[in-house]
Order: structure tokens, then C-alpha cells, then sequence
């Protein structure tokens, strides 16, 4: 009981922490941006240009720099406890802190300590160029994918400078806000196959050349589903902007609830789940490392190299997090109820209802990056010829067939109450599927519990 | 029990696949709760642990700092089995010696001061990097002065000189007089009066049969884990 009333307040503690940290992101923001005004700008005079400047500048720092690759190291860390914990282990816990795991967070440093102080080992008859740019190639288009994911909403400078003339001006933690918006998405993460193939390529091992092809034509294959099943998406909104999708997720439809993507869109979210999982190379489609038969395309790497492997992996894992929540869950709408959002923007002080939302998004974020981790540690992996199979018969044909009728529910229907009421029947029909038993009644057990289930 | 392997062929719904993998993820996460909510039960009988709803599903003993003990009969470390005077029962006879295939033990006798019957060893080393644990020694000792039941195992050295147990690290654990030892009945002038009387006190008759009550770790019986058991299987079993 203890531990449960303990670990019940380190959850709340953690989302209110989440809340306060996207508070200070907001003032950093706020305050970069007023501050290049001030230092670059002619005085008495706002430059919105600078004042986006500055406020983009804080973001990278504490969006990419913080978040991301916080999050990204803290889920080396997380797929140990967590894994240990699905599977009724304790986890890593070796490394104390004045006699205390701390979670197994102290392997952090451990980890980062191994990588950097590694052997170099370097094959002597690899590409050599491309033997040392793949782990870039392989790292750098994931990591600047965060830039448009919109993790809190868009408030008023001058409600945090109250006074300032910074009115007019709107601070929000999205690093880019581009038109391209889900675009670029599509463009750079089909980008980082280039880090892969090269690196089976470049490595001059068969083994590693396998793991590279098999990486290639596997992201290749998972590029068309992932990029029609955000087309519906696309479509229910009216935008490919991230944050502008974010807003329109607070009108309301059929009655209260609110037009999260999940509701609208949840044909398109399994598709866009299980693709993005493709693209993330991860358990069970693992197939470019498969460890057991091929070691994988990072075969020939060590140290620090194989790091940015490793760490490439886990930030698209916090990437599609985040791309989830802004386009499916809601993004940084605190609560599943329409018109709640208006509420909280009613009677929260600016800053405050943008921490709110920035957390919640934060939340939303991590209990994403849960449930792929979840599923890695759930599945095994499939057979070359399933991945294909699953993608080019099963994927690609519900990701069209989801646009189809994604198109015809809105042309009958503009509001949106169609798309809706048909999402919430393919719940229904999921919901049934899976609460169903099997057909075929299991074998009698040895001893039977009172005559029967 | 083992597990029952359901064989039959997957149905519509469990050949759709995503239905299947939503009820995995309802699995799993009932473990990941239940494991991240509640505390490990540290008790190391892993089958008595109480299990259901609001109970950890963790099974794991922290080795080094928990540890479950050995089933009894384990041939752990050796030990000299002392008399109630603190001396070895062992009277140097080179049987242990002479029985192990490893040629593992070593023994130089010695006489006590003032005693013309009663040996000792000197000198007594077990080299335990040698030793393959056939317990054979314990088998050939007719004073039953040599035993494995400490219920460990030798620990890990940096040296192989720590691995070689002299008499004075072997002599532990809990005294054993019987009131047939020779040097009980006959008085032995190098056991003080005072003990010989304490230690006749406390002799108990050798057993007829080797029964595993008297060949087990400390505070091991075999017959209560029978007991446990059967008590268990009364419960309705797990």
C-alpha cells in the first residue's frame, strides 16, 4: 500500500513537473524573444521577425535540446524498468546513488560513459566516407523532425510581459511552424533510410548489408501507408499545419466530445501506429537488426557511432509520440471534452493554461512512447514476408479505402458528425472484436473453478 | 502445473490479428500495473507468496542480498563438525583423504598434549578449486566429523590461495557430541572436567540410520517441506 500511495503521487508529481517545466519553456520563449526584440530591434518598436526569431531559438534549446533528447535517453533507461516490469523482473538496479537505483536512472551516465569510452573499431576495407557519415545521415533527419511538433498552444506575449508592447505577438513551443507542416514529416523521415542503407552498405559486411537492404525496402514499403493514413486527417482538418490540426481538435461533435483524431480517424491512427512503428525499426519489425539472424545494419559500428544508432531509434520513438498526440489524441487539449479547453482558457491566466496544455501534451507524450514500448516487449518479430504482406495487402489498401470514405463522410457531411459517427462505430466494432471470446471453446482445465467461466 | 497448450486453429477474429494484439497489450499492462503499484514480495518461497489483486507479480530474489535456500541434501561448503569443546571431532584418520577422487584434502595429525590415544589434525585443508563436491568425505567418515551441510556455496575469489579452507576457517557451525565418542567415554585428559560433564550432558546416541535430519543445512528439514506441501495441495494447490 505504501508503495502504491507513493508511486500514485510520483505520477501526479511527474505531470505536474511536466506542467511546470512547459511553464518555464513559455518563459523562455517569451523571454528570447522579447530579448532579441530589444537587443536587435530599434527601441520603442516590435519586429515580429525578431521576435520569432528568438522565440524559435528557445525553443531548440528546450523543445530539441531538453525534451527531445532527454526523453530520448531517459527511454534507453525506460525500456529496461519498464520491459522488466511487463515481464515481472525488477530491472536495472545495480548502479546505486548513496545506496539507492533511483529507477535505474544512473545508467544513463553509465551508458553514455561506455559509449564514449569504447575501442573505435573500424573495418579496414569500409567505404570510409560514408562508413563515418551514415551514423549522421542516421540521426540528424530524426532529430529535426521535433521542430514542427506542436507541444503547447499559442498565447499572447503580452500577457506575459503584461504592459510590454510585445502585444500582438504569439509565443508558442513549436519550434518551426511551416506550411508544409505534415509534408515535411513525410520528406525527412523518408530521409533517414539514407542513414541505414549507407551504413549496411558502407560497412563492407554482408551481414550488414542485408540489415541495410531489408532497412531500405522496408521503410520504402511503410512510407505509402504512413503518408495516406494522415491523408484523412488531412482532410478532417483542413490543414497540414501540426498546430493548426491541434486547434481544430477543439470543436465539438456529437454533442460533447471533442473531434480528437482518434474519434474521427481511428482506421487512419492503427494505420499510422503500426507504420510509424515500421519506420522506428523496432520489435516486431526489427527486421534490419534482427540479432538473431543478421546482427543488423550498425554491425561493423561501435562506440559512440552505434550510439547515434541507438539514440536515432529511441528519438523517433518520442517523435511519433508526439506526431500521435498532435494529430490524433488531441494534442495539448488537456481534457477529451469539447468546449473544456475554452473553459481553461476563460479562467486560467494566459501562462498558466499554456502550462496546462503543454504538460498534458507532454503526458500524452509519454504514455504514447509507453504503449510502443509495450508493443516492442509484446510481439515477436514477423517474417520477411509478412512485413511485406502486412504493409502492401493489409495497410495499403485500409489506408485507401480510409481516405475514400474519410472524403465521401465529409463532402455529404461538412460538420464533420458523419466522419464522427462513423469513427465512433469502427470503435464499436474493434471494442466488440476484441471483447469477443473465440470461437473454439478452450480445452476443459485440469480443475475446474465451480462448473465453468 | 504445466501449461495447457490450446491447439486448435485461430478463429476469424484471432486471424485479424489487431484484435488479438489489443488484448495482449491488456495483458501485459495488467502486469506492468500491478508491478509498478505494488511491492515485491521479498519471500523467497516463491509458491507461497499470496497472488490477486493488489499484489506484485514480481518474482525476482535480489541474489546477492536475498537469497533463497539451497533444497535440503545440497553438498554446499565443507565444514569440521566441532565437539562441544570447541575442538574438531575429526581424530585424523585420513578416510576423507583417502576417499576423495580429487585428492583435494590434505591432513597432518597431530597428538594432544598429555593424551596418548586422542589424535588431531594439525593441519587440515580443503582445496575447494579442486574439490568436485561428491561429497564422498562426508560418506567415508567414521566420526562424523566432516559435513556439507552449510547450505553455501564456495564464493568467488580474486585468489586461488582463498580458495583453500584451512582448519580454522572449516571448524564452524554447530557442535555434535554422541555419547558413544570414544573420548567421552573413556575421559579424555585433554577435555577439561567441567565440559566433559556438559558435553556427556548434551550426547545424544548415534543414529542408527543416516536419515536427513542429520545431514542437512541448519534449520532445514526435508520432512517439513513435505509437510508444507502437502498442507499447500490441501489448500487447492498452485
Amino acid at each position: 500500500m505504501k508503495r502504491f500511495f507513493g508511486m500514485s503521487l510520483a505520477l501526479v508529481i511527474l505531470v505536474g513537473a511536466l506542467m511546470a517545466l512547459s511553464g518555464l519553456f513559455y518563459l523562455a520563449a517569451a523571454g528570447l524573444g522579447w530579448g532579441f526584440n530589444v537587443w536587435f530591434g530599434e527601441p520603442g518598436r516590435v519586429d515580429p521577425a525578431l521576435v520569432h526569431y528568438g522565440a524559435s531559438l528557445a525553443n531548440v534549446l528546450t523543445l530539441m535540446m531538453v525534451v527531445l533528447m532527454i526523453s530520448g535517453s531517459l527511454l534507453t533507461v525506460a525500456e529496461r524498468k519498464w520491459s522488466a516490469l511487463l515481464q515481472n523482473r525488477v530491472g536495472a538496479n545495480r548502479i546505486k546513488v548513496f545506496g539507492n537505483p533511483l529507477g535505474g536512472i544512473p545508467y544513463l551516465a553509465a551508458d553514455a560513459l561506455k559509449m564514449l569510452t569504447k575501442e573505435k573499431m573500424e573495418p579496414q576495407a569500409a567505404t570510409r566516407m560514408l562508413y563515418e557519415l551514415a551514423p549522421v545521415m542516421a540521426f540528424a533527419p530524426v532529430f529535426c523532425l521535433f521542430a514542427i511538433v506542436p507541444v503547447g498552444p499559442a498565447i499572447d506575449l503580452g500577457s506575459i510581459f503584461s504592459g510590454a508592447a510585445g502585444a500582438g505577438q504569439t509565443i508558442a513551443l513549436q519550434v518551426a511552424k511551416m506550411d508544409a507542416g505534415l509534408l515535411f514529416l513525410f520528406a525527412i523521415s523518408s530521409l533517414s533510410v539514407y542513414g541505414t542503407s549507407l551504413a549496411g552498405w558502407a560497412s563492407n559486411n554482408k551481414l550488414a548489408l542485408l540489415g541495410g537492404v531489408r532497412a531500405s525496402s522496408q521503410m520504402i514499403s511503410y512510407e505509402v501507408s504512413l503518408g495516406l493514413s494522415l491523408v484523412g486527417a488531412m482532410m478532417a482538418y483542413k490543414s497540414l499545419q501540426l498546430d493548426e490540426i491541434v486547434v481544430a481538435q477543439g470543436q465539438g461533435v456529437l454533442g460533447i466530445a471533442p473531434a480528437w483524431g482518434l474519434l474521427l480517424q481511428p482506421v487512419g491512427f492503427l494505420i499510422f501506429f503500426t507504420s510509424g512503428f515500421a519506420e522506428t525499426k523496432r520489435a516486431p519489425f526489427d527486421l534490419p537488426e534482427g540479432e538473431s539472424e543478421i546482427v543488423g545494419y550498425f554491425l561493423e559500428y561501435s562506440g559512440m557511432k552505434f550510439g547515434m544508432f541507438f539514440l536515432a531509434e529511441f528519438l523517433e520513438i518520442a517523435i511519433f509520440a508526439g506526431v500521435i498526440t498532435a494529430v490524433f489524441l488531441g494534442g495539448w487539449h488537456p481534457l477529451p471534452i469539447a468546449g473544456a479547453t475554452e473553459w481553461l482558457r476563460a479562467h486560467l491566466h494566459p501562462l498558466a493554461f499554456a502550462s496546462v496544455g503543454g504538460g498534458i501534451f507532454l503526458a500524452k507524450m509519454i504514455v504514447l512512447m509507453w504503449l510502443q514500448l509495450t508493443i516492442r516487449w509484446l510481439l515477436p518479430r514477423f517474417r520477411y514476408d509478412q512485413i511485406q504482406q502486412l504493409c502492401w495487402k493489409i495497410l495499403l489498401p485500409a489506408a485507401l479505402v480510409n481516405v475514400f470514405v474519410t472524403g465521401a463522410a465529409i463532402l455529404i457531411d461538412p460538420s464533420l458528425q458523419l466522419l464522427a459517427g462513423l469513427g465512433l462505430l469502427t470503435m464499436v466494432v474493434v471494442a466488440v472484436l476484441v471483447g469477443a471470446t473465440g470461437k473454439g471453446a478452450a480445452p476443459a482445465a485440469a480443475h475446474a473453478h465451480g462448473g465453468g467461466h | 502445473m504445466p501449461y495447457q497448450l490450446d491447439n486448435r486453429p485461430a478463429d476469424l477474429r484471432e486471424q485479424m490479428y489487431f484484435p488479438e494484439i489489443i488484448r495482449g497489450i491488456g495483458a501485459v499492462t495488467a502486469h506492468f500495473l500491478r508491478n509498478l503499484f505494488f511491492t515485491r514480495d521479498a519471500n523467497p518461497d516463491i509458491l507461497d507468496r499470496p497472488r490477486g489483486l493488489g499484489k506484485s507479480d514480481n518474482v525476482t530474489i535480489f541474489y546477492p542480498e536475498e537469497k533463497a535456500p539451497y533444497p535440503p541434501g545440497y553438498r554446499g561448503l565443507h565444514r569440521l563438525v566441532p565437539r562441544g569443546d570447541g575442538l574438531p571431532r575429526c581424530v585424523a584418520c585420513y578416510m576423507c583423504a583417502t576417499a576423495c577422487p580429487a585428492q583435494c584434502i590434505y591432513i597432518e595429525a597431530g597428538e594432544y598434549p598429555g593424551d596418548p590415544v586422542e589424535k588431531y589434525p594439525v593441519k587440515f585443508v580443503i582445496d575447494e578449486l579442486r574439490c568436485v563436491v561428491c561429497g564422498f568425505c562426508v560418506e567415508a567418515c567414521p566420526k562424523d566429523a566432516i559435513r556439507m551441510d552449510t547450505g553455501e556455496h564456495a564464493p568467488p575469489s580474486y585468489e586461488r590461495d582463498v580458495q583453500q579452507l584451512h582448519e580454522q576457517a572449516l571448524l564452524r557451525g554447530p557442535s555434535v557430541d554422541y555419547a558413544g565418542d570414544p573420548w567421552l567415554k573413556r575421559a579424555a585428559p585433554s577435555i577439561p572436567a567441567d565440559k566433559l560433564a556438559a558435553m556427556k550432558a548434551a550426547a545424544t546416541p548415534y543414529p542408527a540410520d543416516a536419515t536427513d535430519e542429520y545431514a542437512q543445512t541448519p534449520g532445514f528439514s526435508v520432512k517439513a517441506l513435505a509437510a508444507e506441501a502437502r498442507a499447500r495441495s490441501e489448500r487447492g494447490g498452485r
